[in-house]
């Protein structure tokens, strides 16, 4: 039994250890994720360096709102390690954002839902860092082509962000197409369906009328 | 006989606290990913939608506090990913760690669902680290950069290379997307306009034959 827990333990550390090996591979950012957010959801992003470009962007996509044709929004809130809000946006149905982060920790954010229908949230959070000339002076495998090369990399990654910001508003626009389409097909078949049945219970209603009382009337 | 089981414990606790002491190193070293909380007996679920042909990489690792030094209870998980139609692609029960990878199959979106359970009392919210990767940022550039015999600068660029590739590709992904929206768009344009031409005629065609009929009817009863 003893030994059994000893190499569970074992395994642990031995999971642990490759985990950290995986940390070694490249500087790759994560992908546009989406969740549902009921009441308020956080997230929560580690920023490496103190100093470094943290950008991303939001889109409600997926709305039950079914009378108003603006989505009354979500708000979100970028906190700090400190506890300090660095970045508050109230209200929207999506948005991007950008800021330089203060302090490296870990930054929570926070997506805050004022109404009761849950709603779908993409979001995409990048953090970049360029080495500045401290880490060049600090670290001599690095040249100033790797500032060059860093920089690049992260102009490329405001392109792919910008795309998936894009994809997130063509879902959402899907989203409402759709919707759409449904209800024109719907609403139509139903009105006919109405209007039919309306006017043939006209139609009987005075039958009715006229065949019972005029009947007694006429001798 | 007490002071081996003491021996023991306080092994086991400085075990521990090595384990926590590794994740939290590895904390900060590895944490390029979305860290989320999931509440006691709760469900949180991330999704994506992925189009099909594309990999799909993730590892995800559960975050221990310093309370759980104290107690013996490790906090876990149950993880399971499915595919838009509902077929499970990847489920574990009550696991601390673990990683996942697949190549997707058809259109649509992939949901990752954590969920705890609250067997033990000590149960609390516990923290979920996901780092999810799809398409080029799933590519593994080390095994490339073996096979072809590329280090340092050149596989940066190569890197660079590809994802301006990425780009273009998502570029004309999302030009078929908006292709077909529009399509969908004008075919909703033309029906409400035929429609709402059919329900003016309907209306009047359902007030012919009320009229008919009535007259019809009256004309039977002798009234008219």
């Amino acid at each position: 039994m003893e030994r059994r827990r000893d190499g569970i333990q074992c395994t642990k550390v031995y999971g642990l250890l490759v985990l950290l090996l995986f940390s070694f591979l490249g500087n790759l950012s994560v992908s546009a994720l989406s969740v549902t957010v009921n009441d308020v959801e956080c997230v929560y992003e580690y920023v490496l360096y103190e100093g470094d470009t943290v950008s991303g962007n939001f889109v409600v996509v997926d709305h039950d709102i079914f009378w108003s044709s603006d989505h009354p929004g979500i708000d979100l809130t970028v906190t700090a390690p400190g506890g300090n809000q660095v970045h508050s946006v109230r209200g929207t149905s999506g948005d991007k954002f950008d800021f330089k982060a203060p302090r490296s920790g870990m930054y929570k954010f926070c997506f805050h839902n004022p109404y009761s229908t849950p709603e779908t949230v993409s979001f995409y959070i990048h953090v970049g860092h360029i080495p500045t000339e401290h880490d060049l002076a600090k670290d001599e495998h690095l040249d100033p082509i790797n500032v060059k090369i860093a920089e690049l990399r992260e102009a490329l990654e405001s392109v792919t962000a910008e795309q998936k910001y894009l994809k997130a508003r063509d879902a959402r626009h899907r989203h409402t197409n759709e919707s759409t389409r449904k209800r024109v097909i719907f609403y139509t078949a139903t009105e006919y369906l109405l209007l039919a049945l309306a006017s043939s219970l006209q139609v009987l209603y005075i039958r009715r009328l006229f065949s019972k009382s005029v009947a007694y009337n006429r001798v | 006989m007490g002071r081996k089981k003491d021996g023991k414990m306080s092994a086991f606790r400085a075990e521990k606290f090595l384990v926590f002491m590794l994740f939290l190193f590895g904390m900060v070293l590895r944490a390029k990913g979305v860290w989320l909380e999931i509440p006691k007996s709760g469900i949180k679920c991330l999704f994506e939608d992925i189009r099909k042909s594309v990999v799909v990489m993730a590892d995800y690792y559960v975050f221990w506090d310093e309370d759980y030094l104290n107690t013996n209870y490790t906090p876990r998980v149950s993880v399971k990913v499915t595919s838009p139609y509902g077929n499970a692609v990847h489920h574990q029960e009550n696991v601390t760690h673990g990683q996942f990878a697949f190549t997707t199959s058809e259109d649509g979106s992939y949901m990752a669902c954590f969920s705890t359970e609250s067997s033990h009392d000590g149960g609390k919210a516990v923290t979920v680290g996901i780092e999810w990767k799809t398409g080029i940022a799933a590519k593994d550039w080390e095994s490339v950069a073996k096979k072809e015999h590329v280090e340092g600068l050149e596989l940066e660029l190569r890197k660079l290379e590809g994802v301006v590739e990425a780009i273009r590709e998502n570029l004309i992904y999302l030009k078929s997307r908006e292709a077909d929206m529009r399509e969908v768009s004008e075919r909703t344009n033309a029906r409400v306009a035929w429609f709402s031409i059919i329900s003016l005629g309907v209306c009047v065609a359902v007030s012919l034959v009320q009229v008919v009929h009535l007259k019809h009817f009256f004309e039977k009863k002798k009234l008219i």
